[in-house]
């Protein structure tokens, strides 16, 4: 069993916790830490970015992942927004720009670095504004990037390395359109409310996935993003997680379990309460496992390693020391403890910060490597 | 139930529709403002922070409880000033500059209120000047400074040596925030570390000697 796989054979095995030759590979950098490793490599073939601002797809160039032959593929990513029209620019400085988008909320981003952006106010405020705009949210092919996608995704079945369709999910969804806020105070004052606007974006995403798969071909794992946590705990109850968004992560999951794609879930934050609600709704694995909220494959794959994988859990802050002794601590501590139960993939607990050299990070992914091998 | 308990039992159960009404109730029947503000509002979000911290309430609980309180407080106000009533302290707080979330930062903020501060909420991205300059606008009590990222929280240590070499006496200096713990606000000498909204205002009123609930 121990010949070396593909990166698909790989990821498709370890996914569903059956042995294979090593720990797979993939990762996230910061805006900055991209352009960065990408100037310093000097490759005019990279390029190919994650989200950048404004937005250059570069369809004709390598993503980082390519480059570092990582094992995962991202494709998909459907533009949610109700209305798809250039942003409005409200206020913009070198460093940022305040602008109304296509829900109407009105964020100011960093121009030249990834985050959150801040929530300044959000157009929807009330179910009746809901119902005026809900039906904007129509799926359409136009809502993915073909030409970065497509590209992506055949120089990914070419080098047999495993393909993620990506989405979010509701409560990732309903931020960007009413808020983490008002939907918080909704699922306590307006509860039919919260539930209109859960199945309305379920719906549409599994309709965009539908539409990707028919277009581009079969994907291998759904890589499903939902920030449902903070560093102390989950933003909600089990309670109100039961009754407001398990229904739609089952609903969407099964859209994947029917074709036998495992569901990787991403939630920043300490989710280790909800974790035995989201392997009932179909979480395969968890990504990325942030350590600063308590997240620790040492104490989590003894407790759920029969029926969940781990993604992730590297310690940002211990890899932006750039010592490798400590690195390489942090590296076997996390990494044998996943693969004692085979569903472990490497990761970052987050995004590899500016801090991180290049030189380091090289030489951590070939520990990776190293330390990953299965005997 | 007394009114000023049942008042606290409204704000504990988020009900923004019987806080106005029970102040009015209190009033009329010659409840003194200062009691049905420190005996009824902040005491009941003083129960929503104890119940925040120990997990039996989560986010969406807390901020309709802080809805209950503002509902409340807006018709409280006017009988508080009359009765000259005032805050017993003022927080500055802010996210740090090269920081743009907000969320967090709001939650404590709605807690520093519930612990009975006047807040001035400088919002996101604030530089340290922008701090001492609030500092300097009226006695401050307490500046809360929050990061969610570990490439903003060295911005902390910036603020905070800025805040004491310039603002004296210098507030009490309290930091909060995702990638934030108490080994670095020990190390950036911090006066405290707050790990979440509750326990921030908790530790923000010890500090600040508030006593009054």
């Amino acid at each position: 069993m121990n010949a070396q796989l593909t990166s698909h054979e790989r990821v498709a095995r370890c996914l569903r916790r059956r042995s294979h030759d090593r720990v797979p590979i993939f990762d996230a950098w910061w805006r900055e830490t991209e352009q960065a490793y990408v100037a310093a490599i000097g490759d005019p073939n990279l390029g190919c970015g994650i989200e950048s601002f404004p937005r250059e797809p570069r369809p004709d160039r390598l993503t980082l992942w390519e480059y570092f032959d990582m094992d995962l593929m991202q494709v998909g990513w459907p533009d949610q927004r109700l209305r798809l029209t250039p942003p409005e620019v409200l206020q913009e400085t070198d460093e940022w720009v305040l602008q109304r988008d296509g829900n109407e909320a009105v964020m100011r981003w960093w121009k030249h670095k990834m985050g959150t952006p801040e929530h300044v106010a959000f157009g929807i405020d009330s179910p009746d504004k809901w119902a005026q705009v809900r039906g904007l949210l129509v799926p359409a092919k136009e809502r993915i990037r073909w030409s970065e996608f497509m590209p992506r995704y055949q120089r990914a079945r070419q080098d047999q390395r495993f393909i993620c369709y990506c989405a979010v999910e509701v409560i990732e969804s309903a931020k960007d359109s009413i808020g983490h806020e008002q939907m918080c105070r909704a699922m306590i004052k307006r509860p039919e409310w919260v539930h209109d606007v859960f199945a309305t974006y379920t719906r549409f995403s599994i309709e965009m996935f539908r539409l990707f798969e028919a277009e581009a071909g079969p994907c291998d794992g759904a890589f499903i993003y939902g920030d449902i946590a903070y560093k102390n705990g989950p933003f909600m109850s089990p309670r109100h997680y039961r009754a407001f968004v398990f229904p739609y992560h089952k609903q969407f999951f099964d859209e994947f379990h029917r074709r036998n794609m495992p569901v990787i879930f991403h939630s920043d934050g300490d989710i280790r309460l909800l974790l035995p609600h989201l392997i009932e709704a179909g979480v395969d694995v968890i990504q990325p496992m942030e350590t600063r909220a308590g997240m620790d494959v040492r104490e989590l794959a003894p407790q759920y390693g029969d029926r969940l994988g781990f993604f992730g859990n590297i310690d940002v802050t211990v890899l932006a020391r750039n010592d490798r002794d400590q690195i390489r601590r942090e590296l076997l501590a996390k990494m044998t403890a996943g693969m004692r139960y085979q569903g472990y993939l490497y990761h970052s607990d987050h995004s590899i910060p500016p801090g991180v050299t290049l030189e380091t990070y090289r030489w951590l992914i070939e520990e990776v490597r190293r330390i990953g091998q299965y005997a | 139930m007394s009114i000023v308990e049942q008042l606290a039992e409204a704000v504990i159960n988020g009900d923004e529709t019987a806080t106005p009404r029970l102040i009015e109730e209190g009033l009329a029947a010659g409840i003194a403002p200062g009691d049905l503000l420190n005996q009824g509002l902040l005491k009941g979000m003083t129960e929503v922070g104890r119940r925040f911290r120990e997990g039996e309430y989560f986010v969406p609980e807390v901020l309709v409880a802080a809805e209950a309180m503002k509902a409340g407080t807006a018709v409280l106000k006017p009988h508080l000033a009359q009765a000259g009533v005032r805050p017993e302290a003022t927080a500055v707080i802010g996210t740090v500059r090269g920081d743009l979330h907000d969320i967090g930062k709001n939650l404590v903020a709605t807690m520093l209120e519930g612990a009975g501060f006047e807040v001035i909420d400088l919002g996101v991205d604030v530089p340290p000047e922008k701090f001492v300059e609030a500092c300097r606008q009226r006695p401050v009590q307490l500046v809360g400074m929050s990061a969610l990222l570990t490439t903003t929280m060295p911005m902390m240590e910036e603020t905070i040596k800025v805040l004491r070499a310039e603002v004296r006496p210098t507030p009490v200096l309290l930091v909060g925030g995702a990638p934030v713990t108490q080994e670095y606000a020990d190390k950036i000498q911090a006066d405290g570390y707050g790990r979440d909204a509750a326990t921030g205002a908790e530790l923000a009123k010890k500090l600040c000697r508030l006593g009054r609930n």
